[in-house]
């Protein structure tokens, strides 16, 4: 026991003077992290701008409306509406040049107003996320507010549309409507019908999770940061028996395993220094509920540990230092790639992502992912919190065994 | 304290440590010297368990390392020949990350690492990381790690190499201390010098084999009076020999060949100055031609050249 802290707090010391290291550790994920959120965003970090194509083949004033509310405000800054007709639109989205289509039926403002069903077709581009996901909200809502207002006040809206508009409505009339809708409101209370209209939105296609593109990249550039910190840490196997502090440590009796254990504490504690680091970051900028900051440092901890373990009976099973840093930097990099630390599992082909996510750090990321989307805090289930601990055990073990058979020897 | 019977070990082929058996008491310091490669280290890492001999036994205070190495460790303490030191912890987090390797703790640990400093010289540099320190300073801390646990058997490898001689002199004083407390310490050299200021009693190895054993001055008593004397030159094969037997039988009779070379001679013998133009004559008859002479009093160095033939040191 007093060897086991003893050794954290001298690995703790002795890394503390290798800023340079440390915030290398830090600013690879970083730098990473603020590339991919950069490109993700448009040019500039401006937000995403796309294209919205309306088919408007009612041409009334009210679907003249809702093809108009796309580029009002906020919305317009991120969506360009273009009126084009059927064949241009589908020619459009097939090229993947436009973000959503919003087909209006003809009829649609009669059907409105006869309380018949009626059907918007919306198609959305399969290959952008936010863009898409925001023009269906805006269509639902635009749909939801109308059907409300037309519960409520379609008489009214009736009254006008078939009112004279040339010349200005008397007094009478408009107090006449605002006590009629003033009577609705009240009586309506907590209406709730289903909606006589419906939205036909053309699914894109399954697997495309409805949570922030660049949310997804969070976990990936996490692992990043765990990754390199991991590797990094465990060559000091290596400086350690270049130092001969291993070989003295033989000499003294029976120690090997406060001495790993420490080792690793120590390294557990750095890794979630540099990943929580970047994992705050990520929760400030995504605006992720801090009450699954505990949860997610936990699993980020414990992940730590046996990455290092991992890496660092890699180092002891290679012949030289030379070796051991070659054999983990040739894993590393296929490892991140795999795992989804430069693209989202949700950007790569199912089967490249099935594979991934069986990869040491894609199984991390993977679960880290569920923690910080998920409705709940402490998401993960409990098999996977299991493995990560076996697997970090069994490290060490690997470890003591190598230090043991003679890795501390020369 | 130490016992090492019959020790064995090879390196696949090479027999490094052949079959010695010593014997160091406590309260003693027992000098093991050889040259390069004589097997040295070989023997101290089997003694400290870091190597597993082939054949053999080693016992430290009762306990047999291989069979219970837990409780012969406890006993040991090794300063081993390399630097074995953290270069970026202080001095005083070195002596106090290895007491507690040791299972020293609290007040023991704190006042053993501050006597321990003091002892060798480095009380205001406590602070400091060793890779700010000179070579002689790290040798020093080095000494010091192996022996913050009080062990009662220090094996010291070659602790002076590199080393001035202040730095050398301070190492000297730690050995005597730790002797007076009763430490059994095993020192490995090829500095003759050093073996006969400091230790007790000697082994002399070289190539794996134990050549010579006794004390100080047992070993002495082996050389005589003698004189060394070493020519250098171009000396011719059989003719030298031959010369060098004349003068023998014609009343040189304690003169005796060591080693003879193309171009060297060792031979010893008493009162060497005075025959000095007697042997040069010899040689010069038989076409030899001498370029350098060095005679030299009898010591233990010495010892190993006409044990041996060669040098201890090249
Ligand atoms: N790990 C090893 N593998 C193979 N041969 C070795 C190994 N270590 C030492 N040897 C050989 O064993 C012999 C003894 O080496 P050792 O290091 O014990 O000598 P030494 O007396 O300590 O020499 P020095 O004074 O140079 O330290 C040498 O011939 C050396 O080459
Ligand atoms: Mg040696």
């Amino acid at each position: 026991m007093s060897l086991f802290l003893a050794s954290t707090r001298k690995d703790l010391a002795r890394w503390r003077q290798d800023t340079n290291a440390l915030l290398l550790f830090l600013a690879i994920p970083l730098l990473i992290g603020g590339l991919i959120t950069v490109l993700m965003s448009g040019s500039g970090g401006a937000k995403p701008h796309g294209t919205v194509l309306i088919v408007d083949q009612d041409d009334t004033f009210l679907s003249g409306v809702i093809a108009g509310a796309f580029g009002q405000g906020e919305l317009g800054e991120l969506l360009t509406v273009k009126k084009v007709t059927v064949e241009d639109g589908m020619a459009n989205m097939d090229a993947g040049e436009a973000s959503g289509l919003l087909i209006i039926p003809k009829g649609f403002t009669d059907a409105f107003f006869d309380k018949q069903p009626v059907t918007l077709i919306l198609k959305t581009n399969p290959a952008q996320t936010i863009l898409p996901g925001i023009i269906s909200d805006v269509t639902e809502i635009l749909l939801d507010a109308g059907f409300y207002a037309q519960q409520l006040f379609g008489e009214d809206i009736a009254t006008i549309r078939d009112g004279n508009l040339e010349g200005l409505p008397d007094d009478v009339f408009v107090s006449a409507i605002a006590v009629s809708i003033q009577h609705k409101i009240e009586a309506s209370g907590s209406l709730l019908f289903p909606p006589a209209m419906d939205i036909d939105i053309v699914p894109p296609p399954p697997e495309q999770p409805r949570i922030p593109y660049a949310l997804l990249f969070l976990p990936g550039v996490i692992l990043l940061a765990l990754m390199f910190a991991a590797n990094g840490l465990a060559s000091d196997y290596w400086e350690e028996r270049e130092h001969g502090t291993l070989r003295r440590l033989v000499y003294a009796p029976g120690q090997l395993t406060a001495f790993l254990a420490g080792k690793a504490l120590a390294a557990g504690l750095v890794i979630t220094l540099i990943g929580g680091v970047t994992l705050v970051i990520g929760f400030l900028y995504h605006g992720i509920a801090w009450s699954k900051l505990p949860s997610s440092l936990a699993w980020i901890a414990i992940s730590g540990v046996a990455l290092f373990s991992w890496f660092g009976a890699l180092q002891m099973l290679a012949g030289n230092r030379r070796s051991g840093n070659l054999i983990t930097s040739m894993l590393l990099f296929p490892l991140l790639m795999a795992g989804g630390s430069f693209f989202p599992f949700a950007a790569l082909p199912d089967w490249i992502a099935a594979l991934g996510r069986r990869t040491p750090n894609g199984f991390i990321a993977d679960r880290l992912t569920t923690e910080i989307t998920s409705a709940t805090t402490w998401a993960i289930d409990i098999q996977s919190w299991l493995i990560v601990s076996t697997m970090a055990v069994l490290g060490l073990a690997l470890c003591a065994w190598r230090l043991q058979t003679g890795f501390a020897r020369n | 304290m130490l016992v090492i019977s019959n020790l064995l070990k090879q390196y696949g082929d090479l027999v490094a440590v052949d079959d010695i058996s010593l014997r160091a008491e406590k309260g003693t310091v027992f000098g093991l010297l050889g040259p390069n490669g004589a097997g040295k280290s070989t023997m101290i890492n089997c003694i400290s368990g870091l190597l597993r001999p082939t054949s053999g036994s080693v016992s430290v205070g009762g306990f047999d390392i291989v069979d219970d190495p837990t409780d012969a460790k406890k006993l040991l303490g090794v300063v081993p020949q390399e630097l074995a030191l953290y270069e970026d912890l202080s001095a005083i987090d070195n002596l106090r990350y290895w007491g507690k390797a040791y299972g020293m703790r609290g007040e023991d640990l704190a006042s053993r690492a501050k006597e321990v400093l003091g002892n060798i010289g480095l009380a205001d540099r406590s602070k400091d990381l060793p890779k700010t320190f000179s070579g002689g300073m790290k040798r020093r801390l080095n000494f010091a790690c192996g022996i913050m646990h009080r062990p009662h058997l220090i094996l010291l490898d070659e602790p002076t190499a590199g080393v001035d001689p202040q730095s050398r002199q301070r190492l000297f004083d730690m050995v005597e201390a730790e002797r007076r407390h009763g430490a059994c310490i095993l020192y490995t050299t090829h500095y003759m010098a050093e073996a006969e200021q400091l230790c007790d009693s000697l082994a002399i190895i070289d190539h794996g084999k134990l050549i010579a054993q006794g004390t100080v001055a047992e070993l002495r008593a082996k050389l005589g009076a003698r004189d060394v004397l070493q020519l250098s030159g171009a000396f011719p094969g059989d003719s030298s020999q031959q010369a060098i037997q004349k003068l023998v039988n014609n009343g040189l009779s304690d003169l005796e060949l060591i080693a003879q070379e193309e171009q060297n001679i060792t031979m010893t013998l008493s009162d060497a100055s005075q025959h000095l133009p007697a042997i040069f004559a010899a040689l010069a008859e038989v076409g030899g031609n001498v370029s350098e002479t060095s005679l030299r009093r009898p010591n233990l160095e010495t010892l190993f050249l006409l044990l041996t033939g060669k040098e201890l040191r090249e």
